[in-house]
């Protein structure tokens, strides 16, 4: 089975944020959460770089060593999916993450946290593919309809790939050649640098009373 | 005219010479406005020096420095936060196994003292006469402590344990609602203890003060390791240390940290509450497992030491004149409540029965 992963190339990122509009349109996202984003290094002086960045989807993912109820899991595809229905809302994996990918829509006073929403690799969620109630969750499920990610098909300069880390390495690897240079793979040693911990497995226990 | 006129050519020429060579040297210097970091003038001479070589920029993209980004929020324009990692190998690894290995060791000694020695009795008949201990306002202020204690113990333990150790027998469903209740009370309870222990220290300070007497209690831990009892002033050297290692600096160390975490919408970043985490369950356990050695002796281990604390707060003078014997002589010779601060005065004297 592919295992699912992004690339962003800083190399071909014009910062035209298509890749955030892309995403927060096709899951119909909460105001306030932001699954994707663009960071631009040095903005405004040559040389600038941006990269987009959302869950990498990590082999030995540091969220769900530290969720304290286990909702987050990974499926065969490598993808790291979440369970709202299970989730706390600690905050624990906004602690972990490197990348800052768990988002908390803020849920009462204080700063209380709702249920965590993050990047789904467009796989949306332990729900039945396509349901309604998987929508409401985690937004479209394009994997199982067999298409790519929001963000990565729409991406005008094609600086962001998303799909099997062979697929995408291969594009990427000609990319490098045709260039001369620049091989850096932004993010791939923080997200892919460790063997795979979490043995693939099927979803939680709660998804059998659901679906 | 026709000088004037050389002259400023030649003058325009001077002009030209002098700055050429500047200019020459300028053409290729991009404009990096002086504000910009060191990393931002290093990315910008290597793209002239070497294209496609972007090693100043990848090394600031690891900085943990917040960048640009039109998403709104907190450090979302740092793209990589290394601290996670830490805090993670941390928290799932010496924290837990270490902290885990402590609650269990230290209650499965007080089980084995319980069954070796049994609770401590008192010698001496009861006298029958009781003599006020706790008050109603002091028991009040305890049990406010205690109890919001247990609920943030019991709670704080199945966030950090619950995972490993429940989650397998109840099942994902079940512990999610059991750990929805635990983090909503651990929050919400959490101000409510620092409170009641703020309370509680102004109400148990003068008690508590250090006296030189107190040294003599560890010879035996005050009669607990055999031997005779040491008298002791409202409070043996033990509820001391407990007062102020526990009451005193250990709350301030949960509090500070538990309101870091309890309230995120200070914008502090991540780096400070991974760090906060760490420190608020170390602290949470130490706490936990001295909490267990004083439960102990306030129920079980010491037999009439629960009354002090139950409905009337009343012990019986036998029991006052065994644990307590300065303080048993400055009740006697009415030098406490109102009169506290002329009790210290008698705490030098022997007391008439140590045992």
């Amino acid at each position: 089975m592919a295992r699912m992963k992004f690339i962003s190339d800083a190399e071909r990122c014009i910062e035209c944020n298509g890749c955030v509009t892309a995403c927060k349109n096709e899951h119909e996202i909460p105001w306030g959460v932001n699954r994707r984003r663009v960071v631009t290094i040095d903005d405004g002086i040559p040389g600038e770089r941006s990269i987009s960045v959302a869950c990498m989807h990590c082999s030995d993912a540091p969220c769900i060593a530290v969720c304290p109820v286990d909702t987050i899991y990974k499926t065969t595809e490598g993808i790291v999916l979440h369970d709202k229905d299970l989730c706390i809302g600690c905050g624990y994996c906004f602690y972990a993450c490197p990348f800052g990918a768990p988002q908390f829509p803020q849920d009462g006073a204080f700063g209380l946290r709702g249920k965590m929403d993050k990047c789904t690799f467009c796989a949306g969620g332990p729900e039945a593919d396509g349901s309604e109630a998987e929508f409401k969750k985690y937004g479209r499920n394009r994997i199982s309809e067999g298409k790519l990610p929001a963000c990565a098909e729409m991406c005008s300069t094609k600086a962001l790939l998303g799909g099997d880390g062979d697929v995408i390495a291969d594009i990427y690897r000609n990319r490098v050649v045709f260039r001369g240079k620049g091989s850096e793979v932004w993010g791939w040693g923080t997200a892919y640098g460790k063997p795979e911990k979490q043995q693939p497995q099927q979803q939680p226990a709660a998804q059998g009373a659901k679906s | 005219m026709r000088t004037s006129h050389g002259s400023f050519v030649w003058r325009l020429f001077l002009l030209l010479a002098l700055l050429a060579p500047g200019l020459a040297a300028a053409a290729p210097q991009p404009f990096v406005p002086p504000s910009s970091p060191e990393s931002a003038r290093e990315q910008a001479q290597r793209q002239q020096a070497q294209p496609y070589n972007n090693a100043p920029m990848w090394r600031d993209v690891r900085s943990e420095r917040e960048h640009q980004t039109q998403v709104r929020g907190i450090e979302t324009g740092v793209l990589v936060q290394s601290g996670g990692e830490t805090w993670r190998e941390l928290r799932n690894g010496p924290v837990s196994l270490i902290g885990g290995l402590l609650l269990v060791a230290i209650a499965a000694i007080i089980l084995l003292f319980h069954v070796m020695h049994g609770s401590i009795k008192v010698t001496s008949p009861p006298a029958g006469k009781m003599i006020q201990r706790f008050n109603d306002w002091e028991r009040w202020v305890h049990w406010s402590v205690a109890i919001t204690f247990c609920i943030l113990a019991i709670s704080g333990l199945i966030i950090l344990f619950g995972k490993n150790v429940l989650l397998p027998i109840i099942g994902h469903t079940l512990f999610s609602w059991l750990a929805i209740l635990s983090k909503n009370l651990h929050n919400f309870v959490g101000p409510l203890f620092i409170f009641s222990a703020l309370v509680m220290f102004v109400t148990y300070v003068k008690d508590n003060l250090w006296k030189s007497y107190d040294f003599r209690w560890f010879k035996n831990m005050g009669g607990m390791l055999g031997g005779e009892h040491i008298p002791s002033g409202k409070f043996n050297a033990g509820e001391k240390v407990w007062f102020w290692l526990g009451l005193f600096v250990l709350t301030i160390i949960v509090a500070v940290t538990g309101l870091i975490l309890d309230f995120p919408n200070f914008e502090q970043g991540r780096a400070i509450m991974q760090q906060a985490n760490v420190v608020h369950a170390i602290a949470a356990i130490l706490y936990m497992a001295l909490s267990l050695g004083h439960i102990y002796m306030g129920t079980i281990g010491v037999e009439g030491a629960y009354d002090s604390m139950r409905t009337n707060g009343q012990v019986d003078e036998a029991w006052a004149k065994e644990h307590h014997g300065y303080w048993y002589e400055d009740v006697k010779a009415d030098r406490t409540g109102q009169k506290a601060a002329a009790g210290v005065a008698g705490a030098g004297q022997v007391p008439q029965a140590g045992r």
